[in-house]
């Protein structure tokens, strides 16, 4: 089992490479084998075919030559001979041994052999004489009682086979670098498919639930891709359902809050009638509603950004001004609000709606949570301008500074406190406002202890677009849009499309 | 003598509340439960401000508002439980003069009611106001164009007097907003954006290609004599 689980760890490319490559060596290890064989014993047959035909037509001219005359010389008879090269001719006469080469005699011979035709037997046979292949035929000759021997050199023959050996062994390893290589290079275009479905899973976890795998003309690949859009479509559906749902439900309880607020109003302003039990009951009343209608609409407001219908109602605004004016309605009328002299008068494209949203989340966090709101600025910065709200303090902890714009979050701060007005949305809309924007918030130390929560919206030199309402997500189209594009002339404001972060 | 509210709402409790808190601000409130019985009261007894549930059971708040302008130039607010721009800019184009969204509350309610029944200024105004072939005449409430009478809603007369009586000179949507309409700084720019467009059907020959009423791009509005 281990072993076949370090097979698996290679990973399905390696394991497709190696298989190529161990199918290439096997079948052209076979191939070279049986050619090298087949080759070999084709030309051994040959050759020995020659050899003996040779052998056999010098004894028998020997033994013509000698029968003729019996002085002949017969180491002159031997040199006469016609015989290939790197043979050697070796006769026995009466027990006398003659040749054609000093070196050799009686001795080149095996003695097997040489026994075996002097009895009268002729024979061949292969061996080895000082590390080369020799192959000797001997023939007796009675009717001049000698018997004539030659010797031949397979040394050649070797090389040669040797050199076909090679060869085959090379095209061999050739053949199979070539199954790796085809076997690398099939499973990666096997599996390129996944690659791409791999890719397509990345950007749908990165938030971009619209991509899809392009149908493939490829039967087993359609498939694939099929699934995979298919669970796609039904995760978007389940998100959408879910949104759906967020919104439907804030949609719904406003006919009830309605009836409430009213109800309410009418009770207020016939407060005195009521005895003090009634009329404090009413007080806690009244707060639990406006709580109540202040959740719905953050609700509504996080499940418009969620559906991608969040709308930015973009107007050249004097960003200065426009703090101003949203601290005072925020209740932060006494806070001085400090703008940076570079960036006094700025006019920016903003939705005025959703930056006093921000402002305002911002100055009641600082009152629920730190005391209440110092200092509110408008600083500059490269490419962009800064809104910071200050309060009192305690500082938000390092671990907590990105946790407290989550929905829902519940820091330490809020948790000492008991009951609160808040929502529990105010911080993590701020954020959704933001980046509406295209800019940033993050929370940060003051000098003296205090939290500075700033706000970092981007400055553009020039602004253009055509659109004074853009989407932020771009999902479907309203009336209103149609009727702007078609009539452009209709916008009195410039705008700038979002870019959805 | 109170101004006369007629409240179209299929909600009954809402219905039953509003009316309450109106009547606590001092109006008579007039009540009915669909689009068609709405109307069928409206012809009965005119109202000073019409108030419409976007969403009715039968004819819709959209349709009930046509149907209504077809014979009246009274103010119309319509109730709607989105702000989505869909929304919002179909009710302000079937012919309302402003929004409020659900939840509301029955003194932001009055305070719109109150704007738009506030009369139209006409100290110190020139009995008529002329540009090219129309005339104004702030006075009578009526706009002439070519020699015929054009009906316009109130808001609408409103801003056409607040253009022609600053002609040539740019009108941001603040200044609008807080002239015609009565608003502060955070009113909503579509509400004069989707008049300014209506007034153009009626007034200019071409309304894709403005003459009188221009757009001035990073700005406002202003009307070219």
């Amino acid at each position: 089992m281990p072993r076949w689980r370090r097979w698996r760890a290679l990973g399905l490319r390696s394991r497709v490479t190696v298989t190529f490559g161990l199918g290439a060596l096997a079948l052209s290890a076979t191939l070279a084998g049986l050619t090298y064989f087949t080759a070999r014993q084709f030309i051994l047959h040959e050759r020995e075919t020659a050899i003996l035909r040779q052998a056999y037509v010098n004894a028998s001219l020997a033994r013509s030559s000698l029968l003729r005359s019996d002085s002949t010389d017969i180491t002159q008879l031997l040199d006469s001979l016609d015989t290939l090269p790197g043979s050697l001719s070796v006769l026995e006469r009466h027990g006398f041994w003659y040749a054609t080469s000093f070196s050799v005699g009686e001795n080149a011979i095996p003695a097997g052999l040489r026994k075996l035709v002097l009895e009268g037997t002729p024979a061949t046979q292969h061996f080895v004489l000082a590390g080369s292949s020799q192959m000797v035929v001997g023939v007796p000759l009675p009717a001049v009682g000698g018997a004539y021997f030659e010797v031949f050199s397979l040394a050649e023959l070797s090389r040669t086979l040797q050199i076909l050996a090679l060869a085959l062994a090379g095209a061999a390893l050739v053949t199979t670098a070539a199954g790796v290589v085809i076997g690398r290079w099939a499973s990666s275009r096997a599996l390129r498919p996944l690659a791409e479905v791999s890719k397509a899973a990345e950007t749908i976890a990165g938030g971009n639930l619209k991509t899809r795998l392009v149908a493939a003309d490829d039967p087993d690949l359609s498939a694939l891709a099929d699934s995979f859009n298919r669970m796609a479509d039904a995760l978007l559906e389940r998100i959408d359902r879910e949104v759906r749902f967020t919104s439907d439900v804030s949609h719904e309880l406003r006919s009830p809050l309605t009836t409430l607020a009213n109800s309410l109003g009418v009770l207020e302003a016939h407060n005195e009638d009521l005895p003090p039990r009634s009329r404090r009951a009413l007080e806690l009343i009244t707060e639990e509603i406006r709580r109540f209608q202040r959740m719905v609409d953050d609700l509504l407001e996080i499940s418009r950004v969620d559906t991608g219908s969040a709308e930015l109602h973009l107007d050249e605004v004097d960003v200065g001004e426009l703090t101003r004016r949203a601290a005072d309605a925020a209740g932060a009328r006494l806070v001085p609000v400090e703008v940076d002299p570079a960036v006094d008068g700025l006019r920016l494209p903003l939705d005025k709606r959703r930056i006093e949203r921000v402002v305002a989340n911002l100055v009641d966090n600082a009152t629920q949570y730190a005391g209440g709101v110092t200092r509110l600025a408008v600083e500059s910065a490269p490419g962009s301008v800064r809104l910071v709200v200050a309060d009192h303090g305690p500082g938000v902890p390092l671990a907590e500074r990105e946790r407290i714009f989550e929905r829902f979050y519940r820091g330490q701060a809020a948790g000492s406190r008991g009951t609160t007005d808040g929502t529990g949305l105010g911080l993590s809309l701020v954020t959704e406002h933001v980046r509406l924007h295209g800019g940033r918030v993050w929370v940060e130390d003051g000098a003296g202890g205090e939290n500075r929560f700033v706000v970092e919206l981007p400055v553009r030199d020039t602004v253009h677009g055509s659109s004074e309402r853009s989407r932020a997500n771009g999902a479907g189209s309203s009336q209103f849009e149609d009727d702007m594009t078609s009539a452009p002339r209709d916008l009195p404001e410039a705008s700038t499309p979002v870019e959805s972060t | 003598m109170s101004s006369r509210i007629l409240l179209v709402e299929d909600d009954e409790r809402i219905r039953a509340s509003t009316r309450l808190a109106l009547e606590d601000e001092g109006y008579e409130v007039d009540e009915a439960g669909s689009g068609e019985v709405g109307l069928e009261r409206f012809g009965y007894q005119a109202a000073d401000v019409v108030l419409i549930d976007l969403m009715l059971p039968g004819m819709d708040g959209f349709e009930c508002c046509r149907q209504l302008r077809r014979s009246s130039a009274v103010p119309v607010i319509m109730v709607t439980a989105r702000t989505d721009t869909h929304d919002v800019v179909a009710g302000l184009e079937a012919g309302a003069d402003d929004y409020v969204t659900k939840p509301f509350v029955a003194k932001e309610l009055s305070a719109r009611i109150r704007a738009l029944l506030r009369r139209a200024r006409s100290m110190g105004e020139p009995a008529t106001l002329s540009f090219g072939d129309v005339e104004v005449r702030p006075d009578e409430g009526t706009v002439i164009r070519s020699g015929s009478e054009i009906h316009c809603t109130r808001t609408e007369f409103r801003l056409l007097c607040e253009l022609a009586t600053n002609p040539g000179k740019v009108l941001s949507r603040e200044q609008l907003l807080d002239r015609v309409w009565g608003y502060d700084y955070f009113g909503d720019g579509r509400l004069v954006d989707v008049h300014i467009r209506r007034l153009r059907t009626k007034i200019e020959s071409d309304p894709g290609s403005p003459r009188h009423i221009l757009t001035v791009r990073g700005m406002g509005y202003k009307l070219a004599p």
